[in-house]
């Protein structure tokens, strides 16, 4: 012994931590949880910055930092960023939507172009952005242009169906009018077209607004509820454990009357009930969306401590009867100082493990929310991405409810699988 | 090494504990209303009384309540009835408050060393708040203090830092010894130390506490189901049989002395160490009576060899008789409940 020294368990070395490491799937799942977790602190950065500073609009990133920076932002992803229902990846759009597209373009132009003060022309053309893409001529230079896409557009009409199978020239045209409107954007340097690309990618929603951005958005919402209603659920739940399950007698009796009556209310209607409640109050105010959530997390911690109540204040009532409790009694220790000092810190592996529990159970039952319109009112959610895509998907745009799914499918999985490896990992018998 | 506990002056006569008629019982609770359906008679009306110095053995098998009296004693656990005179104070009627002054000089050692320390809680740390709490030494020199309690026990300075996971159960009871003398008790409560210990490891730490016993002067109440270790360790034995005391004596050569018969059968369960002897074996046959329901007599009755019709319906009282302590020379008394033993005595009202 004396030869080996001291050997410390520290987290990185200890014999949990290796059985963890060679675990393969553990390890993904963990990456891609702090993938989440980056992708969530950075998106509250981001609208934290954007929110001090007012760094609003769309061309006022100056540096490639601070394009990225600010590159999905609350009113960002809120904005519309071109048609309606544009297709994405994998999607393929009929001839006539994308002639509906080229059409949406041409009437943004035209109406640019048709206003009668030439100050005020210069300054709408100016305004004209879909995303990150904008226009860097003059009316007078961009209205020759616009007309002649117009006319080869008009043309077009004589074709009863685009997508008949005798109409190959007519889609050939479409296609040639399609590179003639991306002509007319000044061209995006590298990041921007990155990010542009990535806007557009999985297309847009009914409102115009980019699906793969709300998705993305959505992780930061989902984390931010995770994170706030199990923290302060375990909170709740441990002190009022920890307290009913030491002093016992009538605070004992009341904290379980408490959990038993709130449990016996069906959650559903509690959140209802609530989300009345709140109704015209500060927090229904679309205009407030880091407010509109504060409803959704108290209806969460409201049930969501009754978890952890109830495991703490068993194992508060086993700890209790412990000699080094009895010792601490005798040495004279008031039972505040038992309790934070003996008894709470002992429950801590147990604080952990119901965090994480109800860290995903509050993402999902966030979900399911939105999807029924009692959760998030301000902002994207994948509830409420989910809730207004129903109608797409009959109509063959699958990405809103696919992004939204898959987004939420890969972290609960991770989150699953990661747990199911801890509890190995930390499990003597499991070798 | 220095000696951190004052001298005591020991008063001719006077004890520093006893115990008067002490009676600890737990509610039961039943029913749908969660009424109070019956006691746990844990302990019901021991009476002793410890001087100054002496070692007092409590003997008697699980479930007899005699953990419970070191609790009771100690206030752990609330007395429902009787009184506990700590150098003639009652202990029964003090506030926490007022406790804080005695509970300073009366410390216990725990049965179970596995759960006897708080795991996430170094042994310097441990030991630290218990020493600020009472303020044991100034403060700039509560490390030394700590560090040498450490040594004092046996341990390795190096053992300060360490967390009770890292010691064998030898080790940490020795730390739970450290706490307890770390701030200077009179009264030292042993409950069962040595129990949950390995045989070779039970006599290094039994040598402990006599070698700190007789170095602080230290009042002892051990506390233990082995009537060998407690006849090496005391000057005198409890015997409680479901929460009643049914004999006291002195401790030297027991088996002769031993008079009531659930002594004698605790004596004979010890086993016998020269191979050569032979003993007829009594094993005690049939289990305690309920503490829900104690016998109106004898609490011995169903297992005892020797009853008489007596014994089921009137509760023998302790009677004492003046005797000699053979090892140390001195007067003694031995007390004993049976009538058997004593057939003339009065019964108890």
């Amino acid at each position: 012994m004396a030869l080996l020294g001291r050997t410390r368990n520290t987290l990185f070395s200890s014999r949990a931590a290796r059985k963890f490491r060679r675990n393969r799937m553990a390890v993904a799942s963990l990456a891609v949880i702090l993938l989440y977790a980056l992708l969530g602190g950075w998106l509250l950065i981001a609208d934290a910055y954007a929110t001090l500073t007012d760094r609003r609009g769309f061309d006022r990133a100056e540096s490639v930092i601070g394009s990225l920076f600010t590159a999905l932002t609350l009113d960002k992803v809120d904005a519309r960023v071109g048609p309606l229902r544009v297709r994405g990846w994998l999607e393929t759009p009929l001839a006539e939507d994308r002639a509906r597209f080229v059409e949406y373009y041409l009437g943004k132009f035209e109406r640019a172009l048709r206003l009668k003060d030439s100050q005020d022309r210069a300054a709408a053309v100016r305004d004209l952005r879909f995303a990150e893409r904008r226009v860097d001529m003059t009316p007078e230079e961009l209205l020759p242009r616009v007309r002649a896409i117009r006319d080869q557009y008009e043309s077009l009409n004589a074709v009863d169906d685009l997508d008949a199978p005798d109409a190959r020239g007519a889609r050939e045209r479409l296609a040639g009018i399609e590179s003639d409107i991306d002509s007319l954007f000044a061209p995006l340097s590298g990041v921007e077209k990155g990010l542009y690309d990535l806007r557009m990618s999985l297309g847009t929603d009914r409102q115009g607004r980019s699906i793969a951005a709300r998705a993305i958005y959505s992780i930061k919402v989902a984390l931010q509820v995770g994170f706030v209603v199990g923290f302060v659920s375990v909170l709740i739940g441990a002190l009022l454990g920890a307290a009913s399950g030491y002093f016992g007698g009538f605070l004992d009796q009341f904290i379980q009357w408490l959990f038993s009556t709130l449990s016996s209310v069906p959650d559903l209607v509690l959140l209802a009930v609530l989300a009345y409640a709140f109704t015209g109050s500060i927090f229904d105010d679309p205009s407030r969306p880091a407010l509109s959530l504060v409803p959704v997390y108290i209806a969460m911690c409201m049930t969501f401590w009754i978890g952890p109540c109830r495991v703490i204040r068993g194992e508060t009532l086993k700890l209790k009867e412990l000699e080094y409790v009895q010792a601490a009694k005798a040495i004279g220790f008031s039972r505040f100082t038992i309790l934070l000092r003996h008894v709470l810190p002992n429950t801590l592996h147990l604080m952990f493990i119901n965090f994480s529990l109800l860290f995903i159970a509050a993402i999902k039952f966030e979900v399911v929310l939105s999807f029924l319109g009692l959760g998030v009112k301000a902002g994207p959610s994948w509830g409420r991405m989910i809730g207004e895509a129903t109608q797409e998907v009959i109509n063959g745009n699958f990405w809103q409810i696919g992004a939204a799914t898959l987004l939420m499918f890969v972290l609960v999985l991770a989150f699953n699988i990661l747990s199911d490896a801890l509890q190995d990992a930390f499990d003597p018998k499991h070798v | 090494m220095t000696t951190p506990h004052p001298a005591t002056p020991t008063p001719a006569g006077a004890p520093l504990l006893e115990v008067r008629h002490l009676v600890t019982r737990f509610p039961v609770r039943g029913g749908i209303l969660n009424r109070v359906v019956g006691h746990v008679h844990a302990v019901s009306g021991v009476s002793f009384s410890v001087p100054r110095g002496e070692v007092l053995g409590v003997v008697g098998e699980s479930g007899c309540g005699k953990s419970t009296l070191g609790k009771t004693i100690l206030r752990l656990v609330e007395p429902t009835s009787g009184q506990v005179l700590f150098d003639g104070q009652d202990l029964t009627t003090l506030g926490h408050g007022a406790m804080m002054p005695i509970r300073r000089r009366m410390q216990m050692i725990f049965q179970d060393p596995y759960s006897s320390l708080n795991p996430r809680l170094t042994i310097r740390r441990m030991l630290r708040e218990v020493v600020r709490f009472h303020d044991i030494v100034p403060a700039e020199q509560t490390d030394d203090y700590i560090i040498d309690l450490i040594t004092r026990v046996g341990l390795r300075k190096d053992a300060a830092d360490k967390f009770p996971h890292e010691f064998s159960g030898g080790q940490r009871q020795r730390i739970g010894i450290a706490r307890a003398l770390a701030v200077k008790p009179e009264l030292l409560i042993a409950d069962e130390p040595v129990s949950a210990l390995d045989v070779s490891i039970q006599a290094q730490v039994l040598n402990l506490l006599m070698d700190l016993q007789k170095d602080l002067h230290l009042t002892v109440l051990f506390i233990s189901h082995d009537l060998k270790v407690v006849e090496h360790f005391c000057d005198r034995v409890l015997v409680m049989y479901l929460g009643k005391v049914v004999e006291e004596l002195p401790c030297d050569n027991l088996l002769d002395r031993a008079r009531h018969p659930y002594t004698r059968a605790l004596l004979a369960a010890n086993p016998i160490d020269d191979p050569d002897e032979r003993r007829p074996i009594s094993v005690l046959k049939g289990d305690v009576p309920s503490p829900l329901r104690p016998p109106p007599g004898c609490p011995f009755i169903g297992r005892c060899p020797v009853a008489v019709d007596r014994c089921r319906n009137e509760m023998p009282p302790l009677v004492a008789a003046p005797t000699v302590n053979t090892l140390t020379a001195r007067p003694a008394t031995q007390s004993v409940a049976c009538w058997v033993e004593t057939p003339d005595a009065r019964p108890n009202a």
